[in-house]
């Protein structure tokens, strides 16, 4: 009989504080499958990733029960460190995959952990470096690097160990277009080669016709698709494996709006080139581009983050910058001061919040949000703050389908009274939302139009162009 | 990395850090005092750090004139007693700056190691090292984020401000501590295994010169003690 990689036998597990967690969960894994673990927020996806990964219950606290087992092992059998030879994780945030700041040292770390010597840890370094194209990234500091650089780094220090299992957390999530396509061709050769893959993943358009088993979790019980193509005939929304094909009403005309910002010829060291743009009321303007374009470095020049090498930035008054990470920006010591920090207006608060389906959680503190209503709490600061220009940086990233559509309803709403601009490479929200597409390449503004029925072909001509930018890198490599 | 200025070996660093806070138990605090001072100030110009160098003066200077300004002065005398250990223990805050600052978690881990402190002791340390780089990159972030949404530390409402800008720091620490132990397990930190080192931390003749005249400003101390 061939032996399963891995086998979850009746595994449960409930956490200390909340009523997440999962019940029952079996299946199995074979050797050199690509298996999707996906599901809404809150499904339980990040427990069973977290279990597989040993975080549970090394470090998050909870009751744990059922069998787990890999290669025949069991998982309660053995401490991290074993385990971690067997399996390898890379993590969408590099604060939890980077233990060092040094791209050599980050990936020879796990064999000094395990007393590898010098020669050793030399030949193993020169390997990975040439399985992985490294050689332009050894001996540089991680925090410098780009987001698809960083990837291959995290991805070749999974393997260090010589793993065979690898889990990813949400790739997509801080990969653009382009570099989710190349780790989608990445992860179709390590299949190839033998390698066990796990993706946990809201998004999963860049794993078009390499999934083997889908585990669909749905309010902490599994749905197992033994192929791709069950799933994409199951009941939940897969219509994002094929982006392009979603039909959408367009939102269309030209704004005739009061305009709300200006860039006249801003160039920003070598980042920007001679940036030209207006944007108006009424409007919801999408900037895309491959990380490294210069997107977030406009929309800081807008904030008067930074001052223009040259150029002139105009705008009326200080934009609503909305974080992709809305940590960064509570501070209320509940969800009702937060608010009453943006406009201390009681009526009108409530009446935000009764619009987001907040009002329940009005007295908890902004930190006891779950992820999904923290960004909702922004949206509300968005919509109280009276500014004439909000920003929206990656909003629906890490988001599940229906929290993204909810997220797109919200800033349709937002365009009523304030010009928007909004930095995404989600295709599908994009097409939720924009009136007009302004796509930046090497610092410059390649193009700038009105998304309508006409235009939707250069649209996708962009996302190819992406692609192909980020390919043929790969091909240099 | 990469610095300018000699690159001392962190064993030595690490060693001073555990040894001169110590030493105020047996030794007159005056002269401590002020042979760490120079020491320290050395140091920093030995590794290169002119910031380092102009900081430590300044902070230590402010600080001992806060001492001297009100030890005179009875109902200010507490607030004097209150500065002079700060004065006392800054020559030791700089060097451990300088040793997050220069060195990489995985360096600071292998130095900590050839000392033969206890596993569990190093990991914890480590983390902990490894936390505050982290910590000031996201304190970046809330400063910008405070500055967009129009909530400024003022001084006319310290307390308050205070409270806005500390509040989402705590927050946030559980959350980072997990991120930062994770991302070490998931590497094998805790393998029962002598842990090796790829980044040889030579021994240098400097290294020894810097121990020696740290030494000798000790002994120098127990000398003076007891003239």
């Amino acid at each position: 009989m061939e032996e399963h990689v891995i086998v979850a036998d009746g595994l449960n597990f409930s956490y200390e504080e909340s009523t997440e967690g999962i019940a029952d969960v079996n299946f199995t894994i074979e050797a050199g499958e690509v298996v999707l673990l996906t599901g809404n927020s809150g499904s339980g996806k990040s427990t069973l990733l977290k279990c597989l990964n040993g975080l549970i219950p090394t470090i998050t606290e909870g009751d744990l029960s059922g069998m787990l087992s890999i290669e025949g092992e069991q998982y309660n059998k053995m401490k991290m460190h074993e385990l971690n030879k067997m399996i390898g994780s890379v993590f969408q945030n590099p604060r939890s995959q980077f233990f060092t700041e040094n791209t050599t040292a980050e990936l020879v770390f796990p064999m000094e952990n395990y007393g590898y010597t010098k020669e050793e840890m030399k030949a193993r370094l020169a390997e990975l470096t040439k399985a992985f194209g490294l050689e332009d990234l050894l001996n540089r500091n991680i925090f410098t690097l780009s987001s698809g650089e960083r990837q291959m780094i995290a991805l070749a220090s999974a393997v260090t160990m010589k793993q065979k299992v690898l889990l990813f957390d949400e790739p997509s999530a801080n990969l653009d277009y382009g570099n989710a396509m190349k780790l989608g061709g990445i992860i179709d050769r390590l299949k190839k080669r033998g390698y066990t893959i796990i993706v946990a993943d809201h998004r999963f358009y860049y794993l078009n016709g390499i999934i083997d088993k889908v585990l669909f979790m749905d309010q902490g019980k599994l749905n197992l698709c033994n192929s791709e193509e069950a799933f994409k005939q199951g009941n939940y929304d897969t219509r994002s494996f094929d982006i392009f094909s979603i039909r959408l009403p367009f939102r269309g005309e030209e704004s005739t709006g009061e305009e709300v910002a200006r860039m006249e010829q801003v160039s920003y060291l070598d980042i920007l080139k001679d940036v030209n743009l207006t944007l108006r009321k009424g409007e919801v303007t999408v900037l895309v581009g491959n990380n490294g374009a210069g997107k977030t470095t406009l929309a800081k020049a807008l904030c008067n983050t930074i001052k223009p090498t040259s150029g002139t930035v105009w705008t009326g008054d200080l934009p609503f910058f909305i974080m992709q990470d809305p940590d960064y920006q509570l501070f209320g010591t509940s969800v009702y001061n937060e608010l009453m920090l943006v406009k201390d207006d009681l009526p009108e608060i409530k009446k935000c919040l009764e619009y987001l389906g907040l009002t329940p959680y009005r007295h908890k503190h902004p930190f006891d949000l779950s992820g999904g209503q923290k960004q909702r709490l922004q949206i509300a600061m968005a919509m109280l703050c009276n500014r004439d220009l909000i920003i929206f940086d990656e909003p629906t990233s890490g988001l599940d389908v229906y929290s993204m559509q909810s997220v797109s309803k919200e800033v349709l709403k937002l365009k009523e009274r304030a010009g928007i601009l909004v930095i995404s490479h989600d295709y599908e929200f994009i097409r939720h939302v924009a009136n007009r597409i302004v796509f930046l390449s090497e610092g410059t503004v390649k193009e700038d139009f009105i998304l309508e029925e006409a235009t939707l072909p250069k649209l996708n001509q962009i996302y190819q162009q992406m692609q192909e930018e980020k390919c043929n890198e790969e091909v240099k490599n | 990395m990469n610095t300018k200025g000699f690159r001392l070996n962190p064993v030595v660093l690490i060693l001073i850090n555990i040894v001169a806070p110590s030493m105020y138990i047996f030794l007159p605090g005056k002269y401590l005092q002020y042979f760490l001072l120079a020491f320290a100030l050395s140091v920093m110009l030995l590794a290169g750090s002119i910031k380092g160098f102009f900081g430590l003066l300044l902070v230590e200077g402010l600080f001992l004139a806060i001492f001297y300004g009100t030890i005179g002065v009875s109902s200010l005398e507490f607030l004097g007693l209150f500065f002079i250990v700060f004065a006392q223990s800054v020559p030791c805050v700089a060097l451990a700056i300088l040793l997050i600052k220069r060195y990489d978690s995985a360096e600071l881990l292998s130095a900590l190691e050839t000392l033969h402190i206890p596993r569990v002791l190093v990991v914890a340390v480590t983390i902990t090292l490894k936390y505050i780089p982290t910590f000031r990159r996201e304190f970046s972030y809330i400063k910008e984020s405070m500055r967009l949404r129009g909530i400024s530390f003022t001084w006319k409402r310290p307390v308050k401000s205070f409270q806005y800008f500390i509040v989402p720091q705590l927050f946030r620490c559980s959350a980072l501590a997990e991120e930062v132990s994770a991302a070490g397990l998931v590497k094998g930190i805790d393998a029962p295994i002598r842990r090796s080192s790829y980044f040889e931390q030579k021994f240098h003749v400097m290294d020894g010169i810097v121990l020696l005249v740290f030494i000798g400003g000790l002994v120098g101390g127990f000398v003076w003690k007891n003239m």
